[in-house]
């Protein structure tokens, strides 16, 4: 594992005593969880045993039955759906498992959505678009669709659309689960090296050690709680 | 295994798809629901030749067999109410009559004077509120209810009254009841017609059913692809979507019988333009009920075959479309070329067109508007392929229209068939509608209403004008009695006697100012009008004229009755009445001539009514009417600046309505071929949500995706509408005169985008939930 950077930091992102069901079925009981900035944090746990669920209550995606989840002292359940959204549009970035690139759109353009959405004109967004893809090794099929690549290549082409707006926060959520490990690997070296270059934290869900091998630090997730391996959340 | 028993073994395995889980019974459904819907159209369809000949049957059953001798005297005695006609027979059998003349169709028994046999829905109308003026009139007590043999529809507005009081020379009947006409062969035009309105109301179903069996297409890709992991090859896995598609189409075949059924309910208990029909009228013709039969499934397993054409279905789950090839434009010319070449010399010769001719024109009509959906697939993708830029909603609709451009051009072809058809035959109807439409030169500024009685004498004429007047909503009463005088010593038995013969008006000074500019005027006073055409008789001053004259101008034969012109008489210019009539002859005021003189005159009161009280006419009709028992001789007219052809109207109205109608079943495509795509894309969805795409970027990226293809089959549907309507036209030698005759149709269109994208709006919200990010 590696050095936890800024140790004495204040959380960036905070949540504690986290409920979240879906109908009878409890997704979280009492979860809490905290990042700094810069920070790797790996999420793990079984199948069904919440992460994910975790992951969109940080994200103000999914908001949470009760508890608290404070990013930069704002608390996010609070905020209207229009302004969770502008956070998401500005501050956050998303590594989903498969299913996230618009098959209609070309990977620069798939890249350059998330800035075309905060405003920036299009051949800006997609100029930096293209910065991002030639730092992921994936500039060759810029001008492809995301049905005419491989799916390595479309989860570098995905990492550069989450990072290509300088995200405060990454949420990565299984991003090497539909790859094979060669693959897996590289993704996971050029999305950790992207985002430690940026500053970016990382919050990574996955159930793999050798993913989770690329964290600070790791929190458990087991029957909707959440425990941190290194005692700090 | 024979090639049979794999197709057979294949199909089933589809058919066990088709009803697999959750989703695969929605699936189903969803096609089931779209196929019922094409389904009961072609049913319908399918019911019109019954309908008509259903029709036919009932109007001969209770049609009136005339005869001298006949032992059933018979009155008509029609009336109308609010503008809806309502039929009406006078009967008196004579002693013995009834039981040797059977009654009307519709009757058990003959109504004794006084009692009248209604319709049912002339019973409901008599018995509600908004029909209390009309049982005013008919006032006769209500003994029964006529059967439905002896009405043409569920809705009509009939009665039956009995009656003592038809004198001798009354109609008379020996019997009721004749063979159904049959009618003539169709009239050639009317086939030409009709078969325009078959292309252009049926094809767009073809269309919808077509959409509607490709409902769930990626899904299903991925299911064949697992299919082609463990083994099957391509073939098999084309026969597999044929089942899938085969037993959509089957549950649609039945929810189609089913909503037939239901929908015929229903449309026995609704009347359109004074219309109605009986649900055991709407029964399909049996060849084209089997027709449709056999014709959806086989189209469903069809159109699947063949959108699999350009898929690759790989074994590796992966779903590849096969090389996408730049859809070519020379062999879609064809129909639309075929067709103008038939159609273009026809143009100025088609009026006297044998028959020959004509089957030329239908099949020049048909390619030029089944071309146009040819041609579409091709437009929509080189308009859409060229769209470039613009916010990230347009650019995600337009990306996704310029990979798929196959189902947006399907759509459109169904709309630019609809509001291509529905403009040319609209054009053609506006251009008939013009030389059938004629200036009445009546003025409903003056008077908006006319009463004509007959074999009143001047008293009674009197009576009726003071009963008319006295009606609420009657604000001014122009009533005037007309005969003939011809000058002293007339050869009764001359043959231009008639001709010789003055027009005697008798009004009151009021009245004579409508027909004349007669200055000042006192009761007392007569005037000698000349009209400004001319040619009719006008006595002088001094000249003595007879008025034993009988209502066609000639002097009954040793009648005679005197009358002078006064000698103060003035000679003044005759001015069209409201009514459009204009009176050469002498107009004279009751004080100068005593209307009673007059032996068999015309009895004509034209009428101001309170534009605010729309039950003042039916107030003049129940004035007028002379009771259920004897019918009226009083006809009650309203006025109008011109007279345009009913039936034109009622086409026009009803092709309009129709074009809606299949509008609305593509928009019912539409929304069902969008809803599919963003089910499809729930999880994507979920993510754009996710980094924060606002909902309302996606909404309007969905009203784009609708707005583009429709915008575009609208604009060449406008164009191909507006020149088949003006070959049309060129076609019987009409000039065009309403070049936007579109519009209409074209207005229904910009509301089915509005439409389509209103009701995709919920689901689409519903699938940008987080849920759909939810893999567990």
């Amino acid at each position: 594992m590696n050095e936890e950077p800024g140790a004495d930091a204040p959380a960036l992102l905070a949540a504690t005593e986290l409920h979240k069901s879906y109908g009878a079925t409890p997704a979280l009981a009492g979860a809490d969880f905290a990042i700094r900035a810069g920070e790797v944090v790996a999420v793990m746990g079984p199948s069904g045993s919440g992460k994910s669920t975790l992951l969109h209550c940080l994200a103000g995606i999914v908001p949470p039955d009760s508890g608290s989840v404070r990013y930069q002292g704002r608390e996010l359940s609070s905020l209207p759906d229009a302004e969770r959204s502008a956070l998401r549009r500005a501050d956050f970035g998303f590594v989903f498992q498969f299913g996230q690139l618009v098959p209609e759109l070309t990977c620069v353009e798939n890249v350059a959505l998330p800035l075309r959405l905060t405003g920036i004109a299009r051949r800006a967004a997609e100029a930096r678009a293209a910065e991002w893809l030639e730092r992921l090794e994936v500039a060759d099929v810029r001008h492809h669709r995301p049905g005419q690549i491989s799916g390595g290549q479309g989860q570098r082409v995905a990492v550069a659309r989450a990072l290509v707006n300088n995200p405060r926060v990454l949420f990565a959520d299984e991003p090497t689960g539909a790859l094979d490990s060669l693959n897996g690997e590289r993704v996971m070296q050029l999305l950790v090296a992207a985002a430690r270059d940026t500053g970016a934290a990382v919050v990574l869900v996955t159930h793999e050690s050798r993913v989770a091998a690329y964290s600070d630090r790791e929190v458990v997730v087991r029957d909707g709680r959440a425990r941190d391996m290194a005692g700090v959340a | 295994m024979s090639a049979l028993g794999a197709w057979r073994r294949e199909l089933a395995m589809g058919v066990r798809f088709a009803c697999a889980g959750r989703a695969g019974w929605t699936r189903t459904a969803l096609t089931a629901l779209g196929v019922g819907l094409g389904v009961v159209v072609l049913l319908l369809a399918a019911s019109v030749p019954h309908l008509l000949a259903a029709r036919d049957t009932r109007e001969a059953a209770r049609a009136v067999m005339m005869s001298e001798d006949g032992q059933v005297r018979i009155g008509f005695a029609p009336t109308e109410y609010h503008g809806r006609p309502i039929g009406g027979l006078l009967l008196q059998p004579e002693a013995g009559a009834d039981t040797a003349v059977p009654p009307p169709a519709g009757l058990d028994s003959y109504p004794g004077p006084g009692e009248m046999v209604v319709s049912p829905a002339l019973g409901r109308l008599l018995d509600s509120p908004e029909g209390a003026l009309l049982a005013e009139r008919l006032d006769a007590e209500q003994v029964g209810t006529i059967g439905e043999e002896g009405l043409v529809g569920s809705g009509e507005l009939y009665y039956y009254a009995g009656t003592d009081r038809l004198g001798e020379d009354a109609n008379r009947a020996v019997g009721f009841g004749t063979d159904p006409w049959g009618g003539d062969a169709m009239d050639a035009a009317l086939v030409l017609l009709v078969l325009v309105v078959c292309v252009v109301l049926l094809m767009p179903v073809a269309v919808f059913i077509a959409t509607a069996v490709r409902l769930g297409g990626e899904r299903r890709d991925r299911r064949l692809a697992a299919l082609r992991l463990v083994g099957a090859d391509v073939r098999m896995t084309r026969r597999v979507a044929a089942g899938e598609a085969l037993a959509g189409a089957l549950l649609g075949l039945l929810v189609g019988g089913a909503g037939f059924l239901a929908l015929r309910q229903y449309l026995g208990r609704i009347t359109v333009w004074g219309a109605s029909t009986f649900p055991s009228d709407i029964v399909p013709s049996a060849p084209l009920a089997v027709l449709v039969l056999l014709a959806v499934p086989v189209s469903a397993v069809c159109v699947t075959l063949f959108a699999l054409r350009g898929v690759a279905i790989e074994p590796l789950g992966v779903v590849r479309q096969a090389r996408i090839r730049r859809r070519r434009l020379a062999w879609r010319l064809t129909p639309i070329l075929t067709g103008l070449v038939l159609l273009l010399p026809l143009a100025r010769s088609f009026r006297d067109a044998d028959d020959g001719t004509l089957i030329l024109a239908g099949i020049g009509i048909v390619l030029l508007l089944a071309g146009t959906t040819v041609v579409l697939p091709w437009l929509v993708e080189r308009v859409v392929g060229a769209m470039r830029g613009g916010p990230v909603s347009w650019q995600l609709a337009t990306r996704r229209l310029q990979l798929s451009s196959g189902p947006a051009a399907r759509a459109v072809s169904g709309i630019t068939v609809a509001v291509a058809g529905a403009t040319a035959l609209y054009m053609l109807f506006a251009g008939v509608n013009s030389q059938e439409t004629e200036e009445t030169g009546q003025d409903p500024d003056r008077a908006q209403v006319e009463v004509d009685a007959y074999e009143l004498d001047g008293t009674e004429a009197q009576g009726l004008f003071g009963k008319i007047d006295a009606q609420q909503g009657v604000a001014a009463t122009f009533g005037l009695v007309s005969g003939y005088a011809a000058p002293v010593g007339a050869d009764p038995g001359a043959a231009d006697l008639a001709e010789s013969s003055a027009v005697v008006v008798v009004a009151d000074c009021a009245t004579l100012r409508e027909l004349a500019r007669v200055g000042t005027c006192a009761d007392g006073d007569v005037f000698l009008s000349r009209s400004a055409a001319g040619g009719e008789v006008t006595p002088q001053p001094g000249d003595r004229l007879n008025l034993a004259l009988d209502y066609t101008g000639v002097p009954r034969p040793g009648a005679e009755d005197l009358w002078t012109v006064p000698a103060a008489a003035r000679e003044v210019t005759a001015r069209p009445d409201p009514s459009g009539m204009e009176y050469g002859g002498v107009l004279a005021t009751p004080a100068a001539l005593d209307p009673a003189r007059l032996p068999e005159p015309s009895t004509r009161a034209l009428l101001r009514l309170d534009p605010g009280d729309p039950d003042a006419l039916e107030r003049v009709r129940n004035a007028v009417w002379d009771g259920p028992a004897e019918g009226t001789d009083a006809s009650v007219w309203e006025l109008t600046t011109e007279q345009a052809s009913d039936d034109i109207r009622k086409v026009r109205r009803g092709l309009l309505i129709g074009a809606t109608g299949v509008m609305l079943l593509i928009g019912a495509s539409m929304i069902v071929t969008t809803l599919e795509q963003l089910r499809e894309r729930r999880r994507l969805l979920s993510v754009l949500v996710a980094f924060g795409t606002r909902r309302a970027t996606l909404g309007v990226s969905v009203l784009w995706q609708t707005a583009v293809p429709v915008v575009l089959g609208l604009a060449v549907a406008a164009a191909v509408g507006t020149g088949l309507g003006a070959l049309l036209m060129a076609m019987v030698d009409l000039p065009v005169g309403n070049w936007l005759a579109c519009w209409p149709v074209v207005a229904v269109g910009g509301g089915l985008i509005a439409l389509v994208t209103l009701v995709s709006l919920p689901p689409l919200w519903y699938l940008m939930r987080p849920d759909g990010l939810r893999t567990e």
